[in-house]
């Protein structure tokens, strides 16, 4: 094992009312790649940020390549060789590759910027790094892995001797991430230290050396990968065993009523000719890769962006969908992957935004009965279990997890029979993540029907009756929970279509 | 300080309003000391603030315009034009004052609405809407009074009973106008679906569409409300000062927005408080008599308000940025 290069010792740092860190301890080792995990809010970003100096910390030491460092900002860490990958990929999507990688300290000629010089910079980066892009190429017109290969190129270019990635594999493909991984052994045999943050437990024992587990801001312990298993990785970071049982067979009866019906939806090119039956009490599972339409069947259903076709049948009746607002007097709810952007307000208040789709609900004349409106808001906050110190909380204090608990109680407030669940555990942790199955077995055990969209092959199979499964916006295949295993939906989500 | 903040009343009445109301009294005694005194007594507060009402109810406006997260920089000039065309027919047409006073408020209504229309639904940026509708507000002025300035009534006059709205033999009727006004506002904004939409899509517009709330008729409404409240700010400003010119009415703006950013209205929208534009006129305006008693010129006061609006914004952001 390689010399420890960096070492964060008794970091400490609070915020008004949130003790973020409590002492904790983190090493790390040239050319190795430890894991960093824990459940959100765990401290890991926290930590993070102490390290590259956007935040500073109130107490403990950080030593890097054995003299003491603090610094001020990411600059000076990048400087020193100490770069993040973000999780969200920092590119400027209308210019070069090369443009995108040396932005902000540009090849000159003079007073001009001296493009060819930086192409050929870039080439020789990806060379070195065995990767195959074009310097030249527009960067919007790559795929996601390939801009995140070019994040990964822009921080090794800085001579990072320790690079931080930020669930780099969120937005992946499978083969994108198999892709990176060979990027990353590469980086290790150059002797550069990498902490890998990732919720993926399979990438973290595939990819990882060690694995450091941090809970509610305290450090738990560091593990060799090699000689430990996901459950103790797991218990460590919840202190409580998970089973990820998948479903054998469907829990919906046969004749069942159809609630919803879509035919021949079409909407641009990410939603062609897609049709679908969604029965009550049903979960239907939406598989498929990154850009494969999913979402965009969702929105264009839901009346969030416009469609150009397609018939709608609610409870056996055609109805016609245009506007969000359409969609839920039809009785639809979506609750966005994004709960920041389309989800939440996060400014208001919990009850606030549990009455937001339903203001009429709550009104006494021409003022809003507020009593009405934290009642309710605390009947759904007791029986989602949503943890909050009161409804009348701001959601932005909240956790990942209970702020899509908020999002799910602003559709029941609604009375909303289809709920439209897009990526519902995404950054969410993972005891989260089973009060979130948790509530939606109870939502179909109560008559609802839902559509769930994941990414996330142990959800699909562990939450779905039936399971629709897209590839590059069209249906390429419906599957029942019975017949259905990882191998027959990848098969079908990577179908090459004629 | 952080024991201040706790406490239960201070919680309640607002932490950022005390600190306004202080420097509100600071600013007061401050000039009073300049000026050897003479800036104190009550007939010199009341006198100050009837030329300041007008001002207070462009800034309720554009407080909820900022609500939503756009701005209004029409609000001066569109005052201008609901006194310059109403006042034109109360003078040489002949038209009834009540019917005056009456236009003056829906000329104000007639700009919010197409303001709002072209923000809310064709979705021009608030900034380019408003700076249009400024020039085409001064501009209909201009040719509906052949540029000809336009007085009001005098108070000696069969039709100066208007001037009533301000004050009656010294007695602040107008305060009490505006007070009630603004309660009025802040029950709009805090207590009715109205506010709630207006302040809900400010902090997170395509959230609320998801709710399947129709947003863009919150987001007119909010234009409709200001411009409702410039109609009322346009006889305020006649009524004490009878005299209008066109052409002129942008250094209202400033004024106007000033006073409700240094409120505690963010200007990304989203947080607005009725109380603190209240507040944050009261100190513009007395900033404003401040700098005349002192013996300086207008000028300088824009100066200062120019300055005031930009300490404010900035204030607003580097707190956001630290909560981040």
């Amino acid at each position: 094992m390689g010399e420890v290069i960096l070492t964060m010792k008794d970091i400490d740092k609070s915020f008004p009312g949130v003790h973020a860190l409590d002492h904790v301890d983190l090493e790390v080792r040239k050319g190795e790649v430890l894991a960093l995990m824990g459940e959100n809010g765990a401290g890991k970003s926290t930590l993070m940020k102490v390290l590259t100096g956007i935040y500073k910390k109130d107490s403990g030491t950080i030593t890097y390549e054995g003299k003491e460092v603090e610094f001020k900002n990411t600059r000076e860490a990048q400087d020193a060789g100490i770069v993040i990958v973000h999780q969200e990929l920092n590119m400027l999507g209308h210019l070069t590759v090369a443009q995108n990688l040396f932005i902000g300290r540009e090849f000159k000629k003079g007073i001009r910027i001296d493009d060819k010089k930086m192409n050929e910079e870039a080439k020789k980066l990806f060379d070195r790094l065995n990767v195959n892009i074009d310097p030249k190429e527009t960067m919007s017109n790559l795929t996601v892995g390939k801009q995140q290969m070019c994040e990964i190129a822009k921080a090794v270019s800085f001579d990072a001797k320790v690079i931080i990635f930020d669930e780099p594999s969120a937005a992946l493909t499978e083969s994108e991430i198999e892709e990176m991984f060979k990027i990353i052994r590469d980086l290790k045999k150059k002797d550069i230290a990498m902490v890998y943050i990732s919720h993926r437990m399979d990438e973290i024992k595939v990819i990882t050396d060690r694995v450091t587990v941090m809970r509610d801001g305290t450090y738990v312990g560091t593990l060799i990968t090699e000689e430990c298993t996901k459950e103790d990785i797991i218990n460590m970071m919840v202190g409580r065993v998970i089973y990820e049982d998948p479903k054998t067979e469907s829990a919906v009866p046969k004749d069942a009523p159809v609630v919803l019906k879509v035919e021949h939806l079409n909407a641009g090119k990410m939603v062609q000719d897609v049709s679908f039956e969604l029965r009550k009490g049903e979960i239907l599972g939406f598989s498929g890769l990154m850009g494969a339409g999913r979402t965009e069947t969702a929105r264009a259903l839901f009346g969030a962006d416009p469609k150009e076709g397609g018939d709608i049948y609610v409870n056996g009746t055609k109805v016609t969908i245009n506007t969000p607002q359409d969609a839920v007097d039809c009785g639809l709810g979506y609750l966005s992957e994004d709960r920041k952007r389309y989800g939440i307000v996060v400014q208001k208040t919990v009850a606030q935004n549990t009455s937001m789709a339903f203001m009429k609900n709550f009104m006494k004349g021409i003022f809003i009965d507020k009593k009405k409106e934290k009642d309710v808001a605390r009947e759904y906050v007791d029986a989602l279990a949503t943890k909050t110190p009161s409804v009348e909380q701001l959601v932005v204090n909240l956790s990942g997890g209970n702020q899509q608990k908020v999002v799910v109680a602003k559709w029941l407030a609604r009375n909303s029979d289809i709920l439209i669940f897009d990526e519902p555990t995404r950054g969410i942790d993972v005891g989260a993540k089973n009060e979130i199955y948790k509530l939606m077995n109870k939502l179909v055990a109560e008559g609802k029907s839902i559509i769930m969209i994941s990414s996330e092959m142990t959800e699909i199979l562990r939450m779905s009756d039936r399971i629709v499964v897209m590839c590059e916006g069209k249906k390429t295949g419906e599957l029942d929970i019975a017949e259905a295993t990882q191998e027959s939906i990848m098969n079908l989500a990577t179908r090459e279509i004629a | 300080m952080e024991k201040i903040k706790q406490n239960a009343l201070v919680q309640k009445v607002g932490f950022n309003r005390i600190v306004l109301i202080f420097v509100l009294l600071l600013m007061y005694l401050m000039f009073g000391l300049l000026t050897g005194g003479a800036f104190f007594g009550f007939s010199r507060i009341a006198n100050a603030l009837n030329y300041a009402y007008f001002l207070g109810f462009l800034s309720l406006g554009v407080t909820f315009v900022i609500a939503t997260g756009g701005i209004d920089f029409s609000i001066g000039p569109v005052m201008f034009c609901c006194a310059l065309v109403s006042g034109y027919s109360l003078t040489m047409y002949g038209v009834p004052m009540v019917i005056s006073l009456v236009m003056s408020v829906l000329i104000g209504v007639l700009f919010g609405t197409f303001n709002g229309y072209l923000v809310a639904y064709w979705n021009v940026p608030p900034f380019i809407v408003s700076m249009a509708s400024m020039n085409i507000a001064k501009g209909i002025a201009a040719v509906f009074t052949k540029t000809q300035s336009v007085s009001w009534p005098q108070s000696s006059t069969e039709d100066g009973w208007y001037r009533n709205f301000v004050s009656v033999n010294g007695f602040p009727i107008g305060l009490i106008v505006f007070l009630l006004v603004a309660v009025v506002c802040a029950v709009v904004l805090n207590q009715t679906k109205w506010g709630r939409y207006i302040l809900c899509l400010g902090s997170n517009e395509e959230a609320v569409r998801l709710s399947g709330v129709n947003v863009k008729r919150w987001k007119m409404l909010a234009y409709i409300i200001c411009g409702t409240l410039v109609g009322i700010a346009s006889i305020y400003f006649v009524a004490a000062y009878t005299t209008v010119q066109p052409g002129y009415g942008d250094q209202y703006n400033n004024e106007a927005i000033a006073g409700c950013v240094m409120g505690g209205t963010s200007m990304v929208g989203g947080l607005a408080s009725i109380s603190g534009t209240v507040i944050g006129v009261f100190i513009i305006s007395l900033l404003q008599q401040g700098i005349l008693a002192l013996g300086f010129t207008k000028e300088y006061q824009y100066i200062i308000t120019g300055l005031i609006v930009i300490a404010a914004v900035y204030a607003d952001v580097s707190a956001r940025r630290r909560k981040n």
